[in-house]
């Protein structure tokens, strides 16, 4: 098979690739990262590749592009793109109508606002505190002894929301630990830790200009109770990505791949 | 005739030419303050005022701003360079050999008077922008110190240090110490502190809140005024209304050079760049003016910029990018724009402290010297931005947008300035109003442990990839 490019997003908690051929996605994968950065991407396009029919194992790619915490240590790649950057693409992909786009990844937040082109007109993120990320839920669900795919059905049930105060992580989770000790119903205070959450991606979108439509990418965007969250402080409807939120980085990769294969002139092969 | 690779050997040649003297003359300034103090002072001095040492970094810094650069630029900044260090040994001389005649003064507390009145002038924050420019890190002992001893974490870490110095008794205790309520709370609630530790009498200045009217121009003469019955009664100085003539005319001869200085930085590619223009202004304008030497620098500077522009060359090989700095600059990351011309030819045209509107001074009275010395300071830089209406902080930023020809601001939101941090979304806001690229680099103006120099730079390449869609120089 020729004309197949891919896209992989070396995060710190999963790696993700996508293959693209024709302009169709031809296979994906979401693996969670290993040590090594390198073989976290080998290993997500490998598994993205055992869908793709015909598609023989280690055979290269016509282009691929690294995107991600990790890129610069995927040696394999022939380029390397900032995931910001990825994520404006991959999400524009899937909506051009997209404009404002928030990515919750295991270890940054982001707002993004995007031009009708699907560029980068502005950015803010947080990539200073575990607050907000999606270490932050590992840790809550944690705490409240269900897994990351319960804790957002826990919230769901909430009766009412028990404010967390603590902007910090490590503060958090004591207090999470005390409010559990108060005998307080889990599910309120999953709703709560949800809030708080909420409120900060508010704070950061507030910093790019909140512009509609609205989406949210990465990893916690599979979270429901968050999204609906986000939506209720934004006052702003949340669109869905078309694919796995969580691959849209790699997508954004993969599309800028074929552009760059193509080259300028929308030729296959035109990297020079 | 000299073929290509002569002419580029000849240029590299002369680069280094002038890297090596001022290396030289930096070196004589520094055995200079020590042959003036003589053996013993000397000694007691490096004892009590360890920071001192940090001079001996002096052709590190030279090293830091002119290694990249190449002509005229390279010897703007290397002039720059021994120029300070030298103007730096004659305060301290002033300071350790007739303590007697020296007065700190806040940076909003015009100089020009105390030269004036016979005075040495010690510009109380002097320590804390030049030591994190000699050593990124010479200033966190001294912020832990003021931290230990009560002064809030939040505060500003430019008053911290400058306190901490003072708290580990290591400031040059002087006769008499002026400030004034400006720039900033944390700024203003030093002083006090200085007083009691010092033991030195402290007058404030009240400058008024609303500034642009002739009655607060009247107001703030009179208060100048008073600052002047004040040090002849606390000081041995007297005012020679005509020694004040002196100092004011000769810095209008240096503010001359910088306004041309400033039409040559208008055409593309400009003929200078970064710390010619805002170094320069910081030392020879606002801390020393009406100093021989700070009209000397300033007419190199905008002699240097001249031969560029005669020529047609611009200060960077490559100048992509024009930009302006909203803020103080980045003291702990001083050499920042030598990186980002070289990696993504980046250049500094003005920044906030820098660009002034009132640039002259009347001679011809008492009462004109005074009112116009009132003018710059309450109008002036800082003053203007962090008191009175929003407004007066973006004026001047979009104003220099279009007179220069910017494709972008860069704003350096030091974590501890609550004043402009709590204008950011405002200016955000303006800034996609009128389509003008922003990138607000989050650090901490004195210390690198808050954010790296490594974490600026990642900043900015995350800036100029995503939302400027460049790729790297080099």
């Amino acid at each position: 098979m020729t004309g197949m490019v891919g896209g992989c997003d070396v995060g710190s908690t999963t790696g993700k690739a996508v293959l693209i051929a024709d302009g169709r996605i031809v296979g994906s994968a979401v693996i969670a990262s290993l040590v090594d950065p390198e073989q976290t991407a080998k290993e997500a396009l490998r598994a993205a590749g055992a869908s793709v029919p015909g598609w023989a194992q280690g055979q290269r790619l016509d282009y691929l592009i690294g995107t991600g915490y990790g890129r610069n240590e995927v040696p394999f790649a022939d380029e390397n793109v900032s995931e910001i950057t990825c994520h404006a693409v991959g999400a524009h992909w899937c909506n051009p109508s997209v404009r404002t786009i928030i990515d919750v990844g295991g270890q940054d937040v982001k707002a993004v606002g995007l031009n009708a082109d699907g560029t980068v007109r502005e950015f803010a993120m947080n990539d200073k505190c575990a607050a907000g990320t999606g270490r932050f839920f590992e840790a809550m669900s944690r705490i409240l002894r269900v897994d990351l795919e319960n804790f957002s059905d826990l919230s769901s049930r909430a009766t009412r929301v028990i404010p967390i105060t603590s902007q910090c992580s490590v503060f958090a989770e004591t207090e999470v630990v005390s409010l559990i000790g108060k005998r307080h119903a889990a599910s309120d205070i999953a709703a709560g830790v949800q809030a708080a959450v909420a409120k900060r991606i508010f704070s950061l979108v507030k910093r790019v200009g909140l512009e509609p439509v609205v989406t949210m990418t990465g990893g916690c965007a599979h979270n429901a109770g968050l999204v609906e969250a986000v939506s209720k402080v934004l006052r702003a409807e949340i669109v869905r990505v078309t694919v796995d939120p969580q691959i849209v980085g790699a997508l954004g990769a993969a599309v800028l791949a074929e552009r760059r294969w193509r080259g300028p002139r929308g030729q296959a092969g035109g990297r020079s | 005739m000299m073929g290509a690779a002569g002419e580029v050997w000849w240029a590299g040649a002369r680069d280094g030419l002038v890297s090596a003297s001022c290396r030289v003359r930096n070196w004589a300034t520094i055995a200079h303050l020590g042959a003036s103090l003589g053996p013993r002072r000397l000694r007691v001095a490096l004892r009590k005022h360890p920071w001192l040492r940090k001079l001996l970094l002096v052709n590190r810094l030279q090293d830091r701003l002119t290694q990249s650069r190449c002509g005229a630029y390279r010897q703007a900044n290397a002039i720059l360079v021994s120029s300070i260090a030298d103007t730096l040994r004659e305060m301290l001389e002033g300071v350790f050999l007739h303590p007697d005649l020296t007065v700190v003064h806040e940076d909003l507390v015009p100089p020009e008077l105390l030269f004036g009145m016979g005075l040495r002038p010690w510009m109380a924050e002097l320590l804390g922008i030049v030591l994190p420019m000699l050593d990124p890190r010479a200033c966190e002992p001294y912020i832990d110190r003021a931290e230990i001893e009560g002064i809030p974490s939040d505060l500003c870490s430019l008053p911290k240090a400058t306190l901490g110095i003072v708290l580990q008794g290591q400031m040059p205790a002087p006769r008499a110490v002026v400030s004034s309520n400006m720039p900033c709370d944390g700024g203003m609630a030093q002083y006090t502190i200085w007083e009691r530790k010092l033991k030195a009498p402290l007058f404030q200045l009240d400058v008024p809140y609303d500034f642009y009217d002739e009655r607060a121009v009247e107001y703030f003469a009179g208060e100048l005024r008073r600052l002047v019955a004040w040090l002849q009664e606390h000081t041995p100085g007297r005012m020679d209304w005509d020694r004040l003539r002196e100092v004011c005319d000769e810095r209008n001869r240096a503010v001359e050079a910088q306004i041309e200085l400033w039409d040559m930085l208008r055409v593309r590619p400009a003929p200078m760049a970064a710390e010619p223009i805002y170094l320069a202004n910081m030392v020879y304008v606002v801390a020393r003016p009406g100093m021989r030497r700070s009209t000397e620098v300033m007419r190199s500077m905008a002699r240097l910029a001249r031969e560029n522009l005669e020529q047609g060359k611009g200060a960077l090989p490559v100048e992509k990018h024009r930009v302006a700095l909203w803020n103080p600059p980045t003291m702990m990351f001083l050499d920042l724009f030598a990186w980002a011309e070289r990696t993504w030819g980046v250049s500094l045209l003005m920044d906030m402290i820098t660009f002034h509107r009132h640039p002259f001074i009347d001679t011809r009275s008492e009462d004109t010297m005074l009112r116009d010395l009132a003018r710059i300071v309450m109008q002036g830089p800082m003053a203007r931005h962090t008191r009175g209406p929003a407004d007066n902080f973006f004026r001047d930023l979009f104003h220099l947008v279009d007179h220069f020809g910017l494709d972008m601001i860069w704003m350096a939101a030091n974590v501890g300035c609550k004043n402009t941090q709590a204008l950011m979304g405002m200016l955000r806001e303006k800034c996609r109003t009128q389509g003008v690229p922003l990138l607000v680099i989050d650090y901490d103006l004195l210390d690198a442990r808050v954010e790296s120099q490594e974490g600026i730079r990642s900043q900015v390449d995350r800036f100029m990839q995503t939302v400027m869609r460049q790729e790297r120089l080099s």
